[in-house]
């Protein structure tokens, strides 16, 4: 038996590529996924063991919330005091920012997309000149080896470089490797200014202060005890820590990073693996159906069911041995492909080896294997049911499951994929168990879907075909009858192309709400004229522009006020729970931006002691006006704030919002988000033409004095909209680009199922081919068929993605989202483009199809 | 079978012609000579039967006939027409609209009904049936209540009817069958017999069809009899008993 299995295999030798090639693709991704994050993870430890080695000990403020930036300053006396406790051999205090951009020759600021801008004070254990040398005067800063080469600059040259609070020009002494005298090991296109200490701690806005104290241990000395002394030197407000801490924490960080980019790939190839798993089943049925009159014919010569459907099985076995032995190959050579696609895209990581831990080995086994032999288990079992008849009777038909039976499982299916989908998106639960219960539910419905198609694809296939047929006769006549003869192969065909388009359509649904509820803000609550923000400053809230910026244009004639924003993400803890703040001036109350305040007034607030809830959290606290909310800052403060309004519209203000001034008070953070202006004499009643003069010379008074700041990008309201648009569009793309990588798989199965039907269909097409379908016909009919299984499956794909893109809408948080929009037009295009894509799929089938021998098709078998 | 013998075509004009045929497969040891200076002439309006033994080169030679293959040396002619200077898309044109076809068993597209399978080279070509003529066929067929069934539906015989019912209904100056009632039990096997000759008889119609079965081959004008790819006979006029003795003399 085993051997006659094996012979199965090795005869239909197309056959066992076509099965192979899905379940090698998923298990390919899968771990060239974690190969690359394992291989990057490694990379990292050893970069954070470079970065903080020469540093014995290190002094700083405690930090409980915010980021790693908001620690206290350490002032210059405490610097003093640890100098002179004993077994010190030296202090170096260091100062590091963010938002510190360079401009390059042409004055176009350096500005990488996601890594951060960051200002250093000169720090010789981690900076390693290879050209020119160290900053020594004020006028003078120095960068990593990776930003000058890619944008030009030259050692010598002057360049403008925008800090936290204003922005000043500096000659560039030198340029240095990060981390590693032989290599810059910077990441991930990063860009580093380095600057003298005093002039650091001036420009970055730390004066007679430090990030940090970094303690050099005199030899001889021992550690511990010198922590101890320090520790008792600089008394409570402050901390010591030992190098291992410093490297766990930087690695733990990068780890941070590594685990949401893996986690994100992680699902891409998850995603690859469940539709490979929907072809994988839906060949193993086809290839049955193909068997059944040689299994019949075994049955006849005594093999008992168990024999058979064993044989089903092992050939099924022997499949997921080969594909997983294969994928992991090619696995390697993804992560290493990956890798270099990174780079090339300016994300630069450091180099390593490749990384194949044993868990990547046994995740690809348990998805090669458990993919292949459980999509084999139905087809094994109905093997069973074969009978010894089934080798005599000439049209040999496997035994159907009742279409009853299909209807009933489908429906559960879908309906406890829902349930589980509701609960997971409006039950509250926990980050992990909502991701568990949203997928769980998706797979659920996108099987129990299915399970269910069959039931109609008839029809819908018929429906489809309709204008193909009209179109081109009888090629169109045979397209359309061939998608609707077997609809279970046209179901699990299309379902495929299904779990990619639902996915696809989902994010288009999501995105485009995002839009809207974006595009309804704007309309209807924002009243600035003009909108001031970092130029490429996407949805990252840590950037930020120079503080100075708001006094320029508050001096502005034309300008009649200006109001700047702040927004630290998980910065505050109220009740222990860490929350997001965003900051405004409460004097210029509703001017700008109006929430829609329900209870209490925005004006009334005083600066330094209220705060302004959304209602959704004034309701969870139990707190009305004059209440005080207790807020901890992460300078360690912890202050009592008075509720002085409550509003309804959270899609700017997000849920807490404190004055500029609190800001400034507890955040070492100077630099702006965005900042707002109201122009002099303008309001939307005045008559069009009045309103653009007055918008033509505001627009260039203003920019008379932002122009200066390389990094800073005026907009009117239009403009505005327009580019925040504009972004929301270029992330849809990436996420769309990202989700193709389904379709394509969805394309190869349906390639793959369309070249089994038409082995299937050899002797029909020797007869067509006989009595006069030309080899052009013949084409065309097997690629409008794969067209119109296209359709099909775009059709149920797109139909899901909306239900699914509407629920998620509801889902987010009004934050985000707040009206449902659907992009119909997208929509449209996803059916039009899988249509293509299945005409595509079917060129190799239709042309084996064309190339077919009438007479030994005729005569097959 | 008093009318069989009283039969004279209609007209003398050949249908196809066989000029010096060879068909050779494989090359040096394995070389097998299917057909082997073949001449042979198929009168239009006559019902020709080929025999001979398993392996003889009937169906090679119907093939090669046919346009559904190539020939080796030699040449064919189908009504004037060299087939072999024309190219693979013109054979098939050729074949879909001069030429009609019934082979042994699986003659039909499983997802067309009967009509349009009986339709399908003409809609191939895009031409309108003749309708009184389709009219004609179908009813001499006696499928006229089964048009809009599926092939699954019909029975082997209804299968094979609906077959020459195609190959009737686009009027081909030829018709090809391959023992098209090899798979019929004898009474169904009789009526297609019938069926075949009235086509040619009332229809004018041209068919060459291969067959093992004597009494089968007695329902033709003409029996040519195939022997290791030559031509080893011909019969005109023949009965079973005559097809018998024919068949007897060649055994031997
Ligand atoms: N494709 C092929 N390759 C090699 N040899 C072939 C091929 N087709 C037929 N032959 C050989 O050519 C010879 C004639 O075959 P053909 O099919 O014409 O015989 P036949 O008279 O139709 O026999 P039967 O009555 O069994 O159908 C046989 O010896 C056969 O083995
Ligand atoms: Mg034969």
């Amino acid at each position: 038996m085993f051997k006659l299995t094996l012979r199965n295999l090795l005869d239909r030798k197309i056959r066992f590529v076509l099965t192979t090639s899905t379940v090698v693709i998923g298990v390919m991704f899968v771990v060239g996924v974690f190969v690359l994050t394992d291989s990057i993870r490694t990379s990292f430890d050893a970069l954070a063991n470079d970065i903080e080695s020469g540093v014995d000990l290190t002094v700083r403020s405690p930090l409980d919330i915010g980021d790693e930036l908001d620690r206290v300053a350490v002032p210059q006396g405490i610097a003093e005091i640890a100098v002179a406790v004993p077994g010190v051999a030296s202090i170096d205090g260091r100062v590091v920012a963010r938002n510190t951009v360079i401009s390059d020759g042409v004055g176009e600021p350096i500005i990488p997309r996601g890594p951060p801008t960051l200002g250093f004070s000169w720090f010789p254990t981690q900076f390693f000149i290879i050209d020119g040398h160290q900053p020594e005067t004020p006028d003078q800063f120095a960068t990593d080896a990776t930003t000058a080469s890619d944008n030009d600059l030259v050692v010598g040259e002057v360049y403008t470089v925008s800090g936290p609070t204003d922005q000043r020009e500096f000659t560039l002494s030198g340029i240095f490797n990060f981390g590693d005298p032989d290599e810059n090991k910077s990441i991930a296109g990063t860009t580093m200014a380095a600057f003298e200490l005093t002039t650091a701690q001036d420009f970055l806005d730390k004066p007679d202060s430090f990030n940090e104290l970094s303690v050099a241990v005199a030899s001889g000395a021992d550690p511990v005890v010198v922590q101890e002394a320090l520790a008792a030197a600089v008394g409570d407000d402050f901390e010591v820590v030992t190098q291992r801490v410093k490297v766990e924490e930087t690695q733990s960080d990068f780890n941070a990073f590594i685990s949401i980019f893996g986690n994100v790939l992680l699902a891409f190839a998850l995603i690859a693996v469940f539709v490979s798993a929907f072809i994988i089943n839906n060949t193993f049925q086809i290839i049955l159906g193909q068997r059944v009159r040689e299994l019949g014919l075994l049955r006849a010569l005594g093999a008992t069911g168990r024999q058979v459907s064993r044989s089903v099985l092992g050939e099924a076995a022997m499949v997921g041995v080969f594909s997983t032995g294969v994928g992991i190959f090619l696995g390697l050579g993804l992560a290493r492909v990956l890798r270099s696609l990174l780079k090339a895209g300016g994300f630069s990581l450091p180099d390593g080896p490749i990384e194949l831990h044993a868990r990547t080995i046994i995740f690809a086994v348990a998805v090669g294997m458990g993919v292949t032999v459980l999509s084999s288990i139905a087809p094994a079992r109905r093997a069973r049911g074969i009978s010894p008849m089934a080798a005599l009777s000439d049209s040999v038909r496997l035994t159907k499951s009742g279409l009853g039976r299909r209807i009933k499982v489908g429906t559960t299916m879908v309906v406890l994929g829902w349930l589980l989908l509701g609960l997971g998106l409006f039950a509250g639960l926990g980050t992990k168990q909502l991701l568990l219960s949203v997928s769980l539910g998706g797979v659920l419905i996108f099987i129990g879907t299915t399970v269910l198609s069959p039931a109609f694809a008839t029809q819908i296939s018929r429906v489809i075909g309709w204008p193909i047929q009209r179109l081109f006769g009888v090629p169109g006549r045979l397209a359309r009858e061939n998608a609707a003869r077997s609809p279970r192969r046209t179901s699990s065909t299309a379902g495929a192309l299904m779990i990619g388009l639902a996915l696809v359509s989902m994010a288009g649904v999501v995105g485009q709400s995002i839009k809207k509820t974006f595009v309804d803000t704007l309309d209807n609550s924002v009243q600035a004229d003009y909108f001031v923000r970092s130029t490429g400053a996407g949805f990252d809230p840590t950037t930020g522009f120079p503080a100075q910026v708001e006094q320029l244009v508050s001096e502005v004639d034309e300008v009649d006020l200006v109001v700047g924003y702040h927004f630290g993400l998980d910065s505050i803890s109220i009740n222990g729970s860490t929350k997001n703040v965003f900051t405004t001036d409460f004097s210029a109350g509703t001017e700008h931006m109006d929430p829609d305040v329900v209870a209490g007034s925005i004006t009334s607030g005083d600066p330094l002691g209220s705060i302004l809830l959304h209602e959704d959290p004034a309701e969870d606290l139990f707190v009305c006006i004059g209440d005080t909310v207790v807020v901890q800052f992460p300078d360690g403060a912890v202050v009592g704030l008075e509720v002085a309004a409550i509003y309804t519209d959270s899609a700017i203000f997000d849920n807490y919002v404190i004055d500029n001034a609190l800001w400034n008070e507890h955040f070492n953070r100077p630099e702006l988000l965005f900042l707002t202006a109201s122009i002099t004499g303008f309001s939307d009643d005045l008559p069009e033409e009045q309103q653009l003069a007055l918008l033509a010379s505001s627009a260039e008074a203003i920019r008379g004095v932002t122009d200066e700041f390389r990094t800073v990008n005026v907009e009117n309201r239009v403009e505005f909209r327009q580019s925040q648009q504009a972004q929301l569009d270029s992330f849809l793309i990436t996420i769309t680009v990202f989700l193709t990588l389904a379709l394509f798989i969805a394309l190869i199965g349906i390639a793959n199922t369309l070249a089994l039907s038409v082995f299937e269909r050899t002797r029909e097409i020797g007869l067509l081919r006989a009595v006069g379908l030309t080899r052009r016909q013949l084409r065309r009919s097997v690629r409008w068929e794969a067209a119109i299984v296209s359709v099909f499956g775009a059709i149920l794909g797109v139909g899901l993605g909306l239900a699914f893109g509407v629920a998620a809408a509801i889902a987010i948080p009004d934050t985000a989202v707040k009206t449902v929009a659907v992009p119909w037009g997208s929509l449209a295009i996803y059916v039009v483009v899988a249509a293509i894509a299945g005409l595509i799929a079917a060129i190799l089938p239709a042309r084996r199809a064309a190339r077919m021998n009438v007479l030994e098709a005729i005569a097959s078998e | 079978m008093t009318l069989l013998t009283t039969h004279l075509p209609a007209s003398e004009t050949i249908a196809a012609r066989a000029i010096a045929v060879d068909k050779f497969y494989g090359k040096g040891e394995t070389e097998v000579r299917a057909l082997n200076g073949i001449d042979v002439e198929f009168e239009q309006g006559r019902f020709t039967a080929i025999m001979g033994p398993s392996g003889s080169g009937k169906s090679t030679l119907m093939h090669c006939l046919a346009g559904l293959d190539r020939i080796t040396n030699g040449s064919i002619v189908i009504g004037g027409t060299d087939l072999t200077s024309l190219s693979e898309r013109q054979l098939t044109l050729l074949r879909r609209d001069r030429i009609g076809f019934v082979f042994q068993a699986f003659n039909l597209v499983p997802t067309l009904s009967a009509l349009e399978n009986i339709t399908l080279p003409m809609d191939l070509a895009g031409v309108d049936p003749d309708q009184e003529w389709l009219d004609t066929v179908i009813d001499t067929v006696g499928l006229a209540d089964r048009l809009s069934h599926r092939p699954g539906e019909l029975s082997g015989g209804q299968q094979q009817r609906v077959a020459v019912a195609r190959a009737l209904a686009s009027r081909p100056e030829l018709i090809f069958a391959d023992e098209p009632t090899g798979n019929l039990d004898s009474t169904s096997g009789a009526e297609m017999l019938d069926f075949m000759r009235r086509a040619v008889r009332e229809m004018d119609q041209t068919i060459v069809m291969v067959t093992h079965d004597p009494v089968a081959a007695s329902y033709s004008d003409r029996v040519v009899f195939l022997a290791d790819g030559r031509i080893v006979d011909d019969l005109a006029d023949p009965t079973p008993d005559s097809v018998l003795d024919a068949m007897k003399r060649l055994g031997d």
